[in-house]
């Protein structure tokens, strides 16, 4: 497979993911529009961009980010997020983008794959945004994750377990995993461990990644952050685990490159090690208390912001190994 | 000459399944007796082997006909059948026009076209050897020299280079008109033709969408092109067992894009841009997530200039550097081999007939339109005293860009135009004004007859030759105009050719 087409697929993964994270931490924050209190309002609107790495659109630069929040309205927040061509981060620019990746692709894409990729695009690209907003725009971004689902579905379907998927699966929990150790981390900050008010629910952090249920069976209805943690990030059967996803990464690099798996260890397999031994380590993080808000922000730098960091990294090693290789590298032995 | 709505009158023997010309679900249809209608007779009636044809569309109503060609670009729009646009500002896609009503061709007529068709590539894989080997032909003055060696498309650096099997041009698609009774040949396209796509997509549509008219009339199949072309390009390679063959394009960006995406997804060969390929010892390789690999066919979808840096033009990003010092070293095989513009040039165009002639020793199967060159102070002349009843077209021109149809000009344009053809008149060549054949087409919710060229691919191998039966059937949609190129307006139809009774 060339290597630009491996990066294409990769990139279209991490695309389809990041559109999906859009748009489950949006459909949680749009649907709590009814009844939230308004100052929780603002700091999950807060969350939400910070988790995607995004400041408040049209904020004076000198104004600070929580009354950034609570003066900015909804509508603004939420169309930056999804019908905004001018934000490379919003669910329309990405479709875009995963689009244009699986343009790139089309001889090795199976044809339904691009069909619903494609129709999806046409979709988000058409929907009347201030029309959808009248109507509840959680369904709008509800119909968003179901096309997504659809996709994934028809990839699952559609597509040999050969190279291409497995730089698309690489990418998807590449992204995954970069997301989730952020969103944790910012959970970490702003979670309720007391009384104080306003703060984060961890049954939200449950519900936005999808596990509420499961953590019911598994624990109690009683939530509690320490198990939340676990639950996120040392449970291989949760999808949106921490666990999980280096277990899928490292599925695709021994699918990828058998002999990286042997010795000596190919870079990426080195590094994902590494990662997975700090996810094993989380029994030290698992006492830790919560650190408060404003100390959190000067305090130096965390267990998930050091694996987030390393999940950047991996994705440099990756790319490093697998596509812009130098010449002499690459030649025949 | 007024057209004229044809009547039933005369048309004795349509039965009442029968189809006519301006009558029912063909009342909008008027024959003009000055152009050949591949549907219908002049008098009216349905054409022998069209028949079955006439009258299912007779049966379809108009607002199911609207729906197949509603559902065939809904499909085209979400299959991302496309061909992209560069604007000045921006990138758009455009969806090709699709008609969903094919345009048959008989068996005997298509034989004549495919004997035609061999023996022009036969003549020209010949010609384009010669005048880069000796030009015993210009010396001989079938062609002038120095029309030759100064035509823009001749590569000096492919004078003296081995290419594989003598074969220049592994594929081409040549454009292919009907006036009067006859077939003529429009102009070649030698370089990079396109448009093989758009015939399979076609196909595909129409099997979708008229089924039972499809296995009635017995149409010969298209679908194997990507095969044959594939085993084509990999019969080109000189030494490799099996073969790596890769495409290659010049990007997402390109008009032509999609069909590049879908010829190399059909063969199951990479489809690479210049950026994926290195050159290291005089070998092409290619970047993959594994390392390197040799590639031993390319068959390039990119013109000569933008193919190596290194050697043609120095600005180009889309080629790779080295890739014509591998090809020279004979490590990598190209289809086609750069420098076959100079066949399809057309003032070279003009000399065909005399070149098969020479090579072969045969009469040209199918006819050259007259053509005028500019560059000769007599053809000039007559196309400037002639401009309103002429196409004024650039000699390296394509896709209908920069051409003049006189009798279409204003006074002012073709007063500029004259300017242009007098300040390099070598650079022009001027033709008839054709009466391109109509074929029935679903225009504006009803039958209506539209003016149609046609491209079928030669595909020239180590093994022999081969002519996928059907082509690209262009439409001029626009009522009137005989501009079929998609990229003014034009269209594209189905090309059912029919197999041979008994």
């Amino acid at each position: 497979m060339l290597a630009r087409v491996a990066a294409d697929f990769y990139w279209l993964g991490r695309y389809i993911e990041r559109i999906e994270h859009t748009a489950r931490l949006l459909r949680h924050q749009l649907t709590g529009l009814v009844d939230t209190p308004a100052d929780e309002v603002a700091l999950g609107w807060r969350v939400l961009y910070r988790a995607l790495g995004q400041s408040a659109p049209d904020a004076p630069a000198d104004l600070d980010e929580a009354e950034a929040f609570l003066i900015a309205d909804a509508y603004t927040l939420a169309g930056n997020l999804v019908e905004n061509e001018t934000n490379p981060d919003s669910m329309v620019s990405c479709w875009e983008m995963a689009r244009e990746n699986a343009m790139q692709l089309r001889p090795q894409l199976p044809l339904r794959v691009w069909t619903c990729l494609n129709r999806g695009f046409l979709w988000i690209r058409a929907c009347e945004f201030p029309t959808a907003w009248k109507v509840g725009p959680a369904a709008l971004v509800s119909e968003g994750i179901d096309r997504l689902r659809l996709l994934s579905g028809i990839v699952d379907a559609t597509m040999p377990r050969d190279n291409a998927w497995r730089f698309l699966e690489l990418g998807r929990f590449v992204e995954r995993l970069q997301h989730q150790t952020v969103l944790l981390d910012i959970w970490n900050r702003f979670g309720r461990t007391r009384t104080e008010d306003p703060s984060l629910s961890w049954a939200d952090l449950l519900r936005v990644c999808g596990a509420f249920e499961l953590y019911c069976r598994r624990h109690t209805m009683t939530v509690r952050r320490t198990d939340v943690v676990k639950c996120l990030v040392r449970d291989p059967e949760v999808p949106r685990s921490l666990r999980f996803a280096i277990h899928h990464i490292d599925e695709m690099l021994v699918g990828i490159d058998p002999l990286g798996s042997r010795y000596p260890l190919g870079r990426p397999q080195r590094k994902l090690l590494h990662l997975a031994a700090a996810v094993e380590a989380d029994v030290a993080l698992q006492g830790k208390t919560a650190p408060e808000p404003e100390q959190a922000e000067g305090a130096s730098e965390s267990v998930f912001q050091q694996l987030a960091r390393d999940g950047r990294a991996l994705h440099d090693v990756i790319m490093a190994s697998y596509v812009d290789y130098p010449v002499a590298e690459g030649l025949p032995s | 000459m007024d057209s004229g709505r044809a009547t039933s009158a005369g048309g004795a023997g349509f039965g009442s399944a029968g189809a006519a010309a301006g009558r029912g679900a063909f009342a909008d249809y008027h024959l003009d007796p000055r152009f050949h209608d591949e549907l219908f007779q002049p008098d009216g009636s349905t054409r022998n082997a069209c028949r079955k044809l006439g009258a299912a569309l007779g049966r379809i109503p108009p607002d199911e006909l609207t729906a197949l060609q509603e559902g065939v670009h809904r499909r085209f729009l979400h299959e991302g059948i496309t061909f992209t646009v560069l604007g000045a500002r921006e990138v758009s896609e455009h969806i090709i026009p699709i008609d969903c009503v094919p345009r048959i061709i008989t068996a005997a007529e298509w034989d004549h076209i495919e004997a035609g068709l061999k023996q022009r590539l036969t003549a020209m894989n010949l010609f384009l050897r010669d005048i880069y080997h000796g030009g015993a032909s210009l010396k001989d003055g079938v062609v002038p020299s120095d029309l030759v060696l100064g035509c823009p498309q001749y590569r000096v650096e492919m004078r003296g280079v081995r290419v594989p099997h003598d074969i220049y041009v592994a594929v081409g698609g040549t454009d292919v008109v009907r006036v009067g009774d006859g077939f003529a040949v429009l102009e070649d396209n030698l370089r990079v033709p396109s448009g093989v796509s758009y015939m399979l997509a076609c196909r595909a549509a129409t099997k979708r969408s008229l089924p039972e008219l499809y296995r009635e009339q017995g149409v010969r199949e298209v679908s194997s092109y990507a095969e044959v072309l594939y085993s084509t390009l990999a019969s080109l390679s000189v030494g490799a067992s099996s073969p790596r063959v890769a495409v290659l394009t010049p990007g997402r960006y390109n008009s032509a894009y999609y069909e590049h995406a879908f010829l190399a997804g059909e063969m199951g060969v990479d489809l690479v841009e210049g950026r994926d390929l290195v050159v290291h010892n005089a070998m092409l390789y290619a970047r993959t997530a594994s390392g390197l690999k040799r590639v031993d066919v390319v068959y390039r979808r990119i013109d000569d200039d933008f193919l190596d840096p290194v050697t043609f033009r120095e600005d180009s990003v889309l080629g790779a550097p080295g890739l014509f010092h591998a090809y020279r070293a004979g490590n990598v095989v190209m289809g086609n081999a750069p420098g076959t513009g100079v066949a399809d040039d057309k003032s070279v165009y003009a000399y065909l007939p005399r070149i098969i002639r020479y090579f072969l020793g045969e009469e040209p199967i199918l006819a050259n339109v007259e053509t005028h060159l500019c560059r000769d102070p007599e053809g000039l002349e007559y196309t400037l005293d002639n401009l309103e009843d002429l196409v004024v077209k650039e000699v390296g021109g394509s896709g209908g860009y920069g051409m003049l149809v006189g009798p279409h000009a204003s006074a002012r344009e073709r007063e500029e135009y004259a300017v242009r053809l007098r300040g390099d008149p070598a650079n022009f060549i001027s033709q008839p004004v054709l009466p391109l054949s109509r074929a029935g087409c679903f225009v504006d919710g009803s039958l209506q007859p539209r003016h149609v060229d046609l491209r079928p691919f030669t595909l020239q191998g180590r093994d022999g030759q081969n002519v996928v039966p059907g082509g690209l059937c262009r439409v001029a949609l626009r009522e009137g105009s005989l501009v079929v190129n998609s990229s003014q307006g034009g269209g594209c139809k189905d090309l059912w050719v029919l197999r041979a009774q008994g």
